[in-house]
Formats: C-alpha cells, sequence, structure tokens
C-alpha cells in the first residue's frame, strides 16, 4: 500500500478511532466504574448494573420509552404512508423531488424551536384550544400528556418517514403492479396483494429509523410530555448533571443501545428476510 | 369516478402533513413578531421587540460567535473526513473496508444523548472537554457521515477512466487528484460543507454536554426552553431556522439538485 | 370463418399529440396463433396492452368474445399476459406467483394448490415450487410466467416479447413449449415481438406494423414470398428491391429489362423484388446477367449472404449454403454474374 492511499485512510481512522469508537467504548467501561466521594474511580464492579437493574423506576421508564416509541413508529408509519403514496403515484416527479426537498428542510432546521412552537400552539391558552373555543370546544389539555410527547416524537420524525417510504414506494417496478391487475387483481386489493409487499423493505426501515430516532430522543418527553414518567434519555441526562453518577447514566446508555441493536437486527432480519430455497 | 375521489383525498392527506411539519416553523416566525408574551389567536400586534432584546443581549452575541465558530470548523473538518472516505471507498477494494466505513457512517444511528454522555464522559477522561473545541470534536464525528454520503454520489458519477487517463499522461497521484477529482467533486464539497455546517449550526444535546461554559445559540435556546414561556425564544428560532435554511437550500443549489437528475 | 374472438375495430391510441395507432382494424380468431411484428416504436405493444385493457383506447372499438370491452377494467378481463420483464412477483415463491389470479379470484387455499401444482408440472418445474423465484434460471423463470397466466384456464394469452431476454438455446427449447401448449390448449396466443424468427416458427398468421398502421397480414410463408409493400420487403427476410417503369409484360430498371407477372399498365411505376436465396450467382458473364464487384460478406451458421455492388452503384444482395459457395471464393477478387429465374421476381404495385 502507497503513502497516498495511507493518506487518505490512517488520518480518518485515527480520528474516528479517537473520537467515535473511543468515547463508546469508554461508556461502556464506565459503566463499571465506582464513584467515591463524587470522583470517579477506575474499577470493574457490577454494582452499577446491579443498582439499576433492580430498581423499579428504571423498568418503569425502560418500558414507557419503549411503549412510546413504539407508539410514534406505529402512528408515523400510519399517518405518513397515505402521504408518501400520493407523493410516489399521484403527482409527477418534478413534484415529487421538490416535496423530497422540502421534507429534507426541517431534517436540518433546529429541532428545539420547532417543539417550542408546538409548545405554544399546543397549551391550554394556546391557538388551537382558541380556535377550538370559538366553536365552543376545550379547552383540551394536549401538553404534559403522552398525545403531546408523540405529536413532538413525529415533529422529529414524520419527515423522515414520509421521505423514506415515498423512496420505497415510487421504486416500486410499476409493471408488477399492472401484471397483477392483468391478473384479475382489483384496485381495491392491489395495496395489500403488491404494493406494500413489494416496499416492505423500505418501510421496515422508515419505521425502524423512527423508532431509533424516538427512543433516544428527550426534547418532546420533557416539554411536551412533562417527563411523567421520566423516559430513558430523561433518566441519563438527570443521573449526569444533576447526580454526577456518571456510571450509573453509562448503564442506561448501554440498555438503550442493546434495545435499539436487537430493534435494528430484528427490523432488518424481517426486511430483507428471503424464502428458504429448497 | 371513485379513482378520483381517492386521489383527491390523498393529496388532502399529504397536504396535512406538510402543514403538521411546516406549522411550527411558520408559527414560530409569526409569534417572533408578535407583542403578546403568550401567543395565542387572536394574535397581538406586530413588535421587533424581541429582535431589540436578543441583539441587545451579550451572552446570546457571545452564543452567536461560539455557534459560527464551531460550525464553520466542523464543516471544514468533517468534509474533510467525508471526502476521504468517499474517495477512499471509490477508489479502493481492501481487506476490513466494511468495518472502515462502519466507522465513519455509524455515528447517526446512535442517539444523540447516548454519544452526549459518551463524548463528555471521554473527553473529560483525556482532558479535552469543556471547551469550544470539544464541541468541534463531537460535531465534526456525527456530522462526516453526512459530507461522506453526498460526496461519494458526486464520485459515482464520475467517468472512472478520468483519473486513469491523467495518471497515463503523466500526472502524479496527488497532481490527478488536484485537477481532476477535486474539480469534479467541488459541487459536492460545497453542498456538504453546507450541510455539515446546517447540522452543527442546530445540535443541542452534545454541545449542552460538552461545552461546559462555552454555549452555542441551541444550547442558549434550551437553557431558556427550561426556564419559563419567552419569545425571545422565537425571535433567535426564527434567525436560527433562517441560517438552516439558507445553508440547506445553498447545498440543494450547488448539488443536491443534480442528483437526482443523472 | 367462424365468430373471431377479439375485433378490434377503427382503434386509435394517442399520447399527448404523438399518435401511436392509426385506426387499426384486425379480427383474431378463437385458437389462433397470431404474431404482431414490427420494429420498435411500431405500436405492436400498444395494441396488445389495449386488448388487456391496460391502455384505453382513444377512438374505436375493442370486443372480446362479442363483448365491447372499451370500459370493462384490466383485472375483469380474463387476458393474462406473459410480460417482457415476466413481471414475477419477487416477494411471493414459485407456487405462489402461479396462485395469484386464482387468489384473486377467490378460490379457496386447497383447489389453489391443486390446480398451480398440476400448472407447474405441465411445465416440468413441479420441483421449483418452493423455490424463491430470484434464484431460478431464465428458463424456470419463463415457466413459471406461463403457469401464473395459464393457470386460471382464460380463453386468450397476450405474450409481450417473451423470449427477448432468453439465450439463444433457449428461445429455440420455449418456442417449443409455446407451440405445443398452444396446439394442446387450442385457445387464442396473441405474440408481439420484433423477431422474425420467433414470429415465423411459432405463428399461423402474422400481422406486420409499422408507424402505427397494419401493413400485411397473412400466414408467414405469403408474408415472405410476397410481400404486399416496400416496408415488408425490406423488413422481412433479405430482398432486392428495384424501382423501375411496367412495360406490361416486363420490368424496365437501371439494371435491365426482367420479365414479370403483375405488373401496371405500361408507363406506370412498379418495384421488383427479389429475394436474396433466389439470385443465381457464378464467375462466368452469361447473357441478361448482371456484372458486380464484392462489397462485403456475411456468416451465419451455414448460411452465407454476400454484398455485392452493380457498375451503376446498385447493391445487391445473394444469400447461399456455404457449401454452395464451392470454387466461387469471395476474396479472389474480379467480377461476379448475377441472375434469377423470371418467376423469382415479384412486382410492388405502390399507390
Amino acid at each position: 500500500m502507497n503513502r497516498f492511499a495511507l493518506a487518505f485512510r490512517l488520518p480518518v481512522i485515527a480520528w474516528q478511532g479517537l473520537f467515535f469508537l473511543g468515547p463508546l467504548f469508554f461508556m461502556i467501561a464506565m459503566s463499571f466504574f465506582l464513584v467515591k466521594n463524587y470522583r470517579m474511580e477506575e474499577a470493574f464492579e457490577l454494582k452499577n448494573w446491579a443498582r439499576m437493574l433492580t430498581r423499579g423506576y428504571v423498568w418503569d421508564s425502560y418500558w414507557y420509552t419503549f411503549g412510546m416509541a413504539g407508539l410514534a413508529t406505529l402512528v408515523a408509519t400510519l399517518v405518513a404512508f397515505p402521504a408518501a403514496y400520493a407523493l410516489a403515484f399521484r403527482v409527477s416527479e418534478a413534484t415529487r423531488r421538490w416535496a423530497i426537498f422540502l421534507l429534507i428542510i426541517p431534517f436540518f432546521t433546529s429541532y428545539l424551536v420547532r417543539t417550542f412552537s408546538w409548545y405554544v400552539i399546543l397549551a391550554e391558552s394556546g391557538a388551537i384550544n382558541a380556535g377550538l373555543g370559538t366553536v365552543g370546544l376545550g379547552p383540551y389539555t394536549m401538553l404534559n400528556t403522552p398525545f403531546g410527547t408523540v405529536v413532538g416524537y413525529l415533529t422529529l420524525t414524520l419527515p423522515l418517514v414520509v421521505i423514506l417510504q415515498t423512496v420505497a414506494l415510487a421504486n416500486i417496478d410499476r409493471n408488477l403492479v399492472q401484471a397483477a391487475r392483468n391478473l384479475g387483481c382489483p384496485p381495491e386489493r392491489t395495496l395489500f396483494a403488491v404494493i406494500v409487499p413489494l416496499a416492505k423493505a423500505g418501510l421496515i426501515i422508515a419505521a425502524l429509523f423512527c423508532f431509533i430516532l424516538s427512543f433516544g430522543d428527550f426534547v418532546a418527553p420533557y416539554y411536551m410530555g412533562g417527563s411523567k414518567p421520566p423516559t430513558l434519555p430523561i433518566l441519563i441526562i438527570d443521573t449526569t448533571k444533576s447526580g454526577q453518577q456518571w456510571p450509573r447514566a453509562a448503564v442506561v446508555a448501554v440498555m438503550m443501545m442493546l434495545t435499539l441493536f436487537s430493534i435494528a437486527a430484528a427490523s432488518i432480519w424481517l426486511a430483507y428476510r428471503k424464502r428458504s430455497s429448497a | 369516478m371513485s379513482a378520483r375521489i381517492t386521489t383527491v383525498v390523498l393529496l388532502g392527506w399529504l397536504l396535512l402533513v406538510l402543514v403538521f411539519i411546516f406549522a411550527p416553523i411558520v408559527a414560530a416566525v409569526v409569534f417572533s413578531f408578535n407583542s403578546d408574551r403568550f401567543p395565542t389567536i387572536p394574535l397581538g400586534s406586530f413588535t421587533t421587540h424581541w429582535y431589540d432584546t436578543i441583539f441587545a443581549d451579550a451572552e446570546i452575541g457571545e452564543a452567536a460567535r461560539n455557534s459560527i465558530i464551531v460550525s464553520l470548523s466542523t464543516s471544514v473538518i468533517a468534509t474533510m473526513l467525508g471526502f476521504a472516505t468517499a474517495y477512499t471507498d471509490y477508489r479502493y477494494s481492501f481487506r476490513l473496508k466494511g468495518p472502515y466505513l462502519a466507522l465513519i457512517l455509524l455515528p447517526p444511528t446512535i442517539p444523540l444523548i447516548i454519544m452526549a454522555l459518551a463524548m463528555l464522559a471521554w473527553l473529560s477522561w483525556i482532558g479535552a472537554s469543556g471547551q469550544l473545541w470539544s464541541i468541534i470534536i463531537a460535531h465534526s464525528v456525527l456530522t462526516a457521515p453526512f459530507a461522506m454520503a453526498i460526496i461519494r454520489l458526486r464520485l459515482n458519477q464520475i467517468d472512472p477512466n478520468l483519473e486513469a487517463a491523467a495518471w497515463n499522461l503523466g500526472s502524479s497521484e496527488w497532481r490527478a487528484l488536484r485537477s481532476v477529482i477535486l474539480p469534479f467533486c467541488r459541487p459536492a464539497i460545497v453542498s456538504a460543507a453546507c450541510l455539515t455546517a446546517a447540522v452543527s449550526f442546530d445540535e443541542f444535546a452534545v454541545a449542552w454536554f460538552v461545552s461546559g461554559l462555552n454555549k452555542t445559540v441551541p444550547v442558549i435556546i434550551l437553557e431558556i426552553v427550561q426556564g419559563n414561556i419567552d419569545p425571545q425564544v422565537n425571535a433567535i428560532g426564527s434567525l436560527v431556522f433562517l441560517t438552516s435554511i439558507t445553508l440547506v437550500v445553498l447545498a440543494q443549489v450547488f448539488f443536491i439538485s443534480r442528483i437526482g437528475r443523472t | 370463418m367462424t365468430d373471431p374472438l377479439v375485433i378490434l375495430s377503427g382503434v386509435v391510441k394517442r399520447f399527448g399529440d404523438f399518435t401511436a395507432v392509426h385506426r387499426l382494424d384486425l379480427e383474431i380468431a378463437a385458437g389462433e396463433f397470431i404474431a404482431i411484428m414490427g420494429p420498435s416504436g411500431c405500436g405492436k405493444t400498444t395494441t396488445l396492452r389495449m386488448i388487456a385493457g391496460l391502455e384505453a383506447p382513444s377512438e374505436g372499438e375493442v370486443r372480446i368474445g362479442g363483448r365491447l370491452m372499451n370500459d370493462v377494467p384490466v383485472h375483469e378481463r380474463d387476458t393474462p399476459m406473459v410480460w417482457q420483464s415476466l413481471a414475477l412477483f419477487p416477494f411471493l415463491n414459485a407456487r405462489e406467483n402461479v396462485e395469484f389470479g386464482l387468489r384473486m379470484r377467490r378460490i379457496d387455499a386447497a383447489e389453489r394448490r391443486r390446480r398451480a401444482a398440476e400448472w407447474l408440472g405441465r411445465l416440468e418445474i413441479g420441483e421449483f415450487a418452493e423455490r424463491n423465484v430470484d434464484t431460478l434460471s431464465g428458463g424456470q423463470r419463463q415457466r413459471v410466467a406461463l403457469a401464473r397466466s395459464l393457470v386460471t384456464e382464460p380463453q386468450i394469452l397476450l405474450l409481450d416479447e417473451p423470449l427477448s431476454a432468453l439465450d439463444a438455446h433457449l428461445v429455440i427449447r420455449m418456442q417449443g413449449v409455446l407451440t405445443r401448449l398452444q396446439r394442446e390448449l387450442g385457445i387464442t396466443f396473441v405474440y408481439v415481438t420484433h423477431s422474425q424468427s420467433e414470429a415465423f416458427a411459432m405463428a399461423n398468421r402474422i400481422v406486420i406494423m409499422s408507424e402505427g398502421r397494419v401493413v400485411q397480414v397473412g400466414q408467414p410463408r405469403e408474408i415472405y414470398r410476397t410481400p404486399e409493400n416496400r416496408f415488408v420487403a425490406e423488413f422481412v427476410g433479405r430482398n432486392n428491391i428495384l424501382a423501375g417503369t411496367s412495360r406490361g409484360d416486363a420490368i424496365e430498371t437501371p439494371l435491365g429489362v426482367f420479365p414479370a407477372a403483375g405488373l401496371p399498365a405500361a408507363g406506370n411505376r412498379a418495384t421488383l423484388v427479389v429475394a436474396a436465396d433466389l439470385v443465381e450467382i457464378g464467375r462466368t458473364p452469361s447473357e441478361g446477367a448482371i456484372p458486380c464487384s464484392l462489397i462485403s460478406e456475411e456468416f451465419v451458421g451455414a448460411t452465407v449472404t454476400l454484398f455485392l455492388e452493380a457498375k451503376d452503384g446498385t447493391e445487391l444482395k445473394v444469400q447461399l449454403p456455404e457449401r454452395a459457395l464451392g470454387d466461387l471464393d469471395p476474396h479472389a477478387g474480379g467480377d461476379f454474374h448475377l441472375s434469377w429465374p423470371a418467376d423469382a421476381g415479384h412486382i410492388l404495385v405502390e399507390s
């Protein structure tokens, strides 16, 4: 291998090794460290793990986070699908490109500010309740509820889910849809007989991204959901910022990573599973 | 025709989804010019008061300066990392290429809060936390994959014989890189720099954890939001939107629009 | 002819400003193997898709079995098609692909399985029933596509260049399979292709299309030996085409005067067509023979085509078996002399 090739490879390996792998492995190691007199000490003890895994509030948080992220994934998938379907099958290619560009924008704009906007809009004296009030409805409590959390999660994930679903649907071979019609498939059955099976991999990957993003987000459950109970990311923040208990926070982080790896592996298996070739 | 009705319903739904996505962006801008402390319907009167207060605030000015330094530095480092990986992937095949690519592409699949904790712990351990450049290091890792993806897409479009032709005509590898590959990739490089700057400019979780006293704009927003309802957030937010959207549009103008067409 | 199964009358198909099919009239009999042939863009696939209902005619009527089909949606037509890309469903295995049409007709699972197994067996791919279609060879995939279309026992099967993706030796095999199936089932096959060899090998009747119009319909031999117009003469086979003027019982061309039958009244323009395989070639000059020099040659298996040029620049082709070359030795240089029997010529009269 010559110097030219190494000049491109080594700096990247060094940088990512030092600043990506380094932090991750250190965090895993840290979950076994001890804290004495507010100072962290290198050790290999299972105390943090034992403590965190036996606390009811940790498991409450875990299942609440899991459930809310799952709910957001379900809602995002169902809400995005008709929109993605419209973009894939009912508009011109130029319109589709424009729409995807529009959907990329929020991905790169401050999620924090968008959440704050929702907070103001959904508040009891906010715009939506004021609007409903004029027709004699409400006010409804939307903040500090699971509804608020899901609205927050969707603010983060919906554009990405729509984009990924649109790409999956637009890439379907139209001949296969026509072939289904030709073999007697009525219009109302094409969706589940051909379109969904053909786009399956893309739809699952979109849902997976939605789950990962929601599961790791602290803004929506904190500001929109009222943090009752706190989700795992909020637990990490509280443990790190106020308690100085970094090793315990690391335990929660490692739990989250293991969960996400399992979910990702299962989704990818589901998405790309091939039938056995007998 | 029922097909026509279905189409109308689908397009209507699409419109609602777009409204949901863009409502908070539009609302933040509208509220930032609204005199009410707690905006609702009907709106109060027009004011630039909130902008006046943030421009007068020294802490916000400091944060803006920090944000600009961080996002510019991040975009330079991340684009260099992205280019090196994209070029290596384009030109070479070697054992362990999979892990090599994973090393640069994986960070976005890990929740930011976990990256934040890991970065904070590691950087403090090696004595590099609490500085402006701590944020730059962390952000370069988080944003390099975006640069890699955009530059790699551009390299897909190059005629693979172009570089070999330059060597054949007597260029050294460095010379061919400078005179063939870099000019070809220039739009993608500019675009990658814009997008990585935009991501860095908006990132708050990792910045909040590792920044110490050197706050960036999103960290300030986070702190204000943790306090009370303060319409200053809308004014700062509108300016942040303006910056990010400008960067994304620039990226689009330079490159993304060309990927879709051959 | 008994009542035709398919009747296209005055069918026009426009895409925006482009007219793909102009006023097409065509009748297809029950039990016939008809090939629609022409260069790409001639409207043959559009015609097939209008029969299937995948395109709606802009004007005119499509009838199948006497019923007006214009407003019958695709899925209610029972006009299964074998696609150029095959269009097998990648998320279903071979058996499930075959069962698809039955499932859409809400036939119960046991019956579906039985009929799918029967058709897979009939096409000799029973052992691959549970295989993922991606893992099958081109020929096997082709058979799955056929079984999938035939399992509902339709009266008509539409085939859109189904063999174009196969290797040459598989094409011959599949031609045999298709001809046998069509004969055994006694149903109508409408076969669209740009390949002469496929059309001539299988069809009872051939429709030649050009630029959205039918230019000749006939049995394969008629089309081959008596083209009705210049397009067919150029498109089918290898023909020498000489424009000239009628003298009543002979035609005058730049290369000489040749006796021919079927000419218009003296003084009218006409075209003489002589198939390349009917031209005789020799080294010695003779009465009426045309002296030519060789430009190039083409060997396809045992058949040789020689491309020659007459003194005035007219290009002529001769086709002969390789073993008939004898001591002609194309590479030796010098002149060749071309002639043909008086009954080899065929006259085109174009309006």
